[in-house]
């Protein structure tokens, strides 16, 4: 029996029935032509109208809401070795750790990677739509992991307010083993992930490109 | 007029169906991209076009009310005639 485990779930197999209904009417329409009367009407304002916009709604919260899912940042080749990397349960990369965490392990690309902002949804989204630019006109038949594209880089420097949104600045455990470099991480000269830089080891020494800009 | 425009909108919206339903399907960026543009662009043009189609079939009929398929009026007997006998 179908069971739907969670509120994404649900949007799809409710959008899922509205697209079969109103494919049915539909069908039924371009099969049997009846005249427009009033129960044709109101049969395709059912069909065209309504069930449209509740496919169109609900599909859209769920496609959102998977988009968010670290398989949907895997699902492009490019990002094979990051996800691997990231699903391993012996790694002890920062991307690892961190996907571990049954908290937000499996939104764990987009929790770190979205802009902590007011419109940090809408900025994260459009730099996606970069991101499928890219991958359709840069990394196309560059084989099975992308070894053959451009080294991937990030499109600005990796902010700490990413990390902060769960490691707080003022913890005392914190304090006691940053004292020397407190003021300099709040005034933004020092990234957290300028020493702890383990973040996606295996994924980056994998590039061709990179290799060659090494040397 | 008015049922090639209805006509229309029902393909339309069909095309977009299987495009959004696709995409729910098989979650891939570039599907979700095209469902999201293309699949809901056809299906407000759809709407619009069946909401066209509707008013003018409207104005065309002054407004009238269409009955639905009602079962047409048995003739007058004609004058002289007898009605045939209950069984």
């Amino acid at each position: 029996m179908l069971q739907l485990q969670s509120t994404e779930q649900l949007l799809k197999a409710i959008a899922l029935a509205c697209a079969i209904l109103s494919l049915g009417i539909g069908i039924w329409y371009l099969i049997r032509r009846p005249h427009l009367h009033r129960v044709t009407k109101t049969l395709l304002l059912l069909g065209l109208g309504v069930f449209p916009l509740i496919v169109s709604l609900t599909g859209n919260i769920a496609s959102f809401e998977y988009t968010l899912t670290r398989p949907f940042c895997g699902s492009c080749h490019v990002m094979g070795p990051y996800l691997r990397d990231a699903e391993d349960p012996k790694s002890n990369s920062l991307a690892a750790m961190h996907s571990r965490n049954h908290k937000f392990g499996e939104n764990s690309c987009y929790t770190c990677h979205a802009d902590y902002q007011m419109f940090g949804a809408v900025t994260t989204k459009m730099n996606g739509m970069r991101h499928l630019f890219k991958y359709v006109t840069e990394y196309a038949s560059t084989g099975p992991d992308g070894e053959g594209g451009p080294p991937i880089h990030l499109y600005k420097p990796f902010k700490s307010e990413a990390c902060m949104q769960c490691h707080s600045m003022t913890a005392k455990k914190y304090l006691e083993q940053h004292a020397d470099q407190v003021e300099q991480m709040r005034s933004g000269d020092v990234a957290c992930i300028d020493c702890h830089n383990e973040v996606h080891p295996l994924a980056l020494a994998r590039r061709i490109s990179a290799k060659m800009e090494e040397k | 007029m008015a049922k090639k425009m209805v006509l229309f909108s029902v393909l339309g919206t069909m095309v977009a169906m299987v495009f959004m339903a696709s995409s729910i399907i098989f979650p891939h960026p570039l599907m979700l991209v095209l469902a999201m543009s293309i699949g809901q662009g056809i299906a407000i043009f759809a709407l619009a076009l069946f909401l066209l189609a509707v008013a003018l079939d409207l104005q065309s009929s002054g407004g009238s009310y269409i009955p639905a398929e009602e079962p047409a009026p048995e003739p007058a007997p004609e004058p002289g005639s007898e009605a045939p006998p209950a069984p």
